[in-house]
């Protein structure tokens, strides 16, 4: 009896014993080392993981799904020593257009491997066929010229531009230039295809948060972590990847807003006995309007909370962020928040407005409790 | 005594890259055609070694490849010589007709 372990090749699951394991990590560490020096390398790597993975599904069926350690053995075998190239040929054509009549059509995309911090400057450089100096320098400058509102252009694009992880992904990112025609029509399909794919799981999500609200009002006090161990939803398609980056986008900032509100309103209640001018009508106990305050807020932020936890999982591919999409909210409320500060005169006032009611507040704090 | 095949591995080693694109000039394929015709020669040879060489020689600009639908699996790059690549290949024709002369012509 051997554990199995479950691996991705090439975007693709595959179980194999743990030895077979083993031996396909040792004769990948062995192709990597082999390949140090080569500017493919990335691109081998893929192809040689495809290759492997061909050969397990060969070796697979119906009635048998994991790979062992004698048929991994022979597939390495059959794949040979993965010989290194000499790094002579190093002027490489770079982003070289390739025209070709059957290339997938060409796609923006975030590339790691080529990328120095988000992958968004490589992905553009191979979605133009410019080196990718070129493009950092030219985000460096418009930031500068434009008083910093291409660097939020920046930051919409690594939320909005999924990220390259598969060979066919890779091929698009550099692949043959789009056709205008075809990409209105993609995205009309691919919007469609979004809308219905989708639309139930939101609505699903819509109306478990709901019932977990419900349960949390009726059960008070106990622990509401309830969230269903389900799969993980399955790799989206690109258009359902930039759309639910934008929504992820949008629902951050509309959680945060209304945050903000609930914590200004709370705040002024307390340090002023009113919200913004209004005033609770003088019969209500104090706390009873704090509580139904916090209850109103959890009741109106939970669903947006839920469609943002649920356009991250999209955009991730994984069911479960690690509080990752809290600290994107986090970063996008703070350059949002001063962008807003920049240039809307509004929000500034609004802002200065949260400021009075801090400042009223630990006044009355103050008064309250620290002087007695 | 070793086969001929174990002892000429370097004279082959170095004609290997001749050997495809002599396969690729004659129709698109993808790698499991190439192994598949060299697999009865003397240049059998394995995706350990064919990966870094048809990268290589991509990167020379002597073939491309185009992703092509496969009917059951993941799209399949299909290679076919470029125009460089055909120069290189009657380069290394007539470089071999020109070897094999000048051999059979040291004999006499």
């Amino acid at each position: 009896m051997e554990r199995v372990v479950t691996i991705n090749l090439n975007g693709n699951p595959y179980q194999l014993e743990e030895p077979a394991y083993d031996a396909l990590r040792a004769y990948m560490t062995r192709a990597e080392a082999a390949l140090a020096a080569n500017p493919d390398k990335a691109e081998i790597v893929r192809d040689l993981e495809q290759a492997i993975a061909d050969k397990c599904a060969s070796y697979l069926g119906p009635s048998k799904s994991v790979v062992n350690a004698t048929e991994m053995a022979r597939i390495l075998e059959e794949m040979g020593p993965v010989e290194g190239d000499a790094p002579e040929g190093a002027a490489r054509a770079e982003g070289a257009p390739r025209e070709d009549a059957f290339s997938p059509s060409r796609r923006l995309y975030r590339i790691y491997d080529r990328g120095a911090w988000t992958g968004v400057s490589a992905g553009m450089a191979a979605y133009i066929g410019i080196d990718v100096a070129w493009v950092r320098v030219g985000w460096v400058l418009t930031t500068l010229f434009t008083g910093g509102f291409a660097a939020l252009i920046y930051l919409a694009l690594v939320f909005v531009v999924p990220v390259a992880s598969t060979s066919e992904e890779i091929a698009a990112a550099n692949g043959a230039p789009f056709n205008a025609q075809e990409v209105v029509e993609r995205a009309k399909r691919e919007y469609a295809r979004f809308t219905d794919d989708n639309a139930p799981r939101w609505r699903a999500e819509w109306r478990r948060q709901r019932r977990a609200w419900n349960d949390q009002m009726s059960s008070w006090g106990q622990s509401s972590n309830r969230r269903a161990a389900t799969a993980a939803p399955p790799q989206a398609g690109y258009a359902t990847r930039v759309i639910a980056g934008l929504f992820a986008f949008i629902f951050s900032v509309i959680t945060a807003a209304l945050l903000i509100a609930f914590l200004i309103a709370f705040f002024s209640l307390i340090a002023t006995g009113e919200i913004i001018g209004w005033s609770p009508p003088g019969e209500a106990p104090f706390w009873l309007v704090l509580v139904i305050l916090a209850i109103a807020y959890a009741a109106i932020s939970a669903p947006f909370s839920a469609l943002r936890k649920t356009s991250y999982e999209t955009v991730t591919g994984q069911r479960d962020t690690n509080g990752s999409d809290g600290v994107a909210t986090a970063a996008i409320v703070l350059i949002v928040g001063w962008f807003a500060w920049m240039y809307l005169p509004e929000a500034r006032d609004l802002m200065e407005s949260a400021y009075v009611v801090l400042r009223d507040f630990s006044n009355y704090v103050r008064e309250t409790w620290l002087t007695n | 005594m070793p086969t001929a095949d174990e002892q000429f591995a370097g004279l082959r080693k170095g004609l290997l890259e001749f050997a495809i694109l002599t396969i690729v000039s004659g129709r698109t394929v993808y790698v499991g055609d190439i192994l598949a015709a060299l697999a009865p020669t003397p240049f059998a040879t394995q995706e350990g070694t064919l990966y870094p060489l048809l990268s290589k020689l991509r990167r020379e600009e002597y073939v491309d490849y185009n992703w092509v639908e496969s009917g059951q699996g993941p799209p399949r790059k299909y290679y076919q010589l470029t125009d460089k690549g055909a120069a290189r290949l009657d380069e290394l024709g007539a470089y071999w007709r020109h070897l094999t002369a000048t051999l059979e012509g040291l004999g006499r």
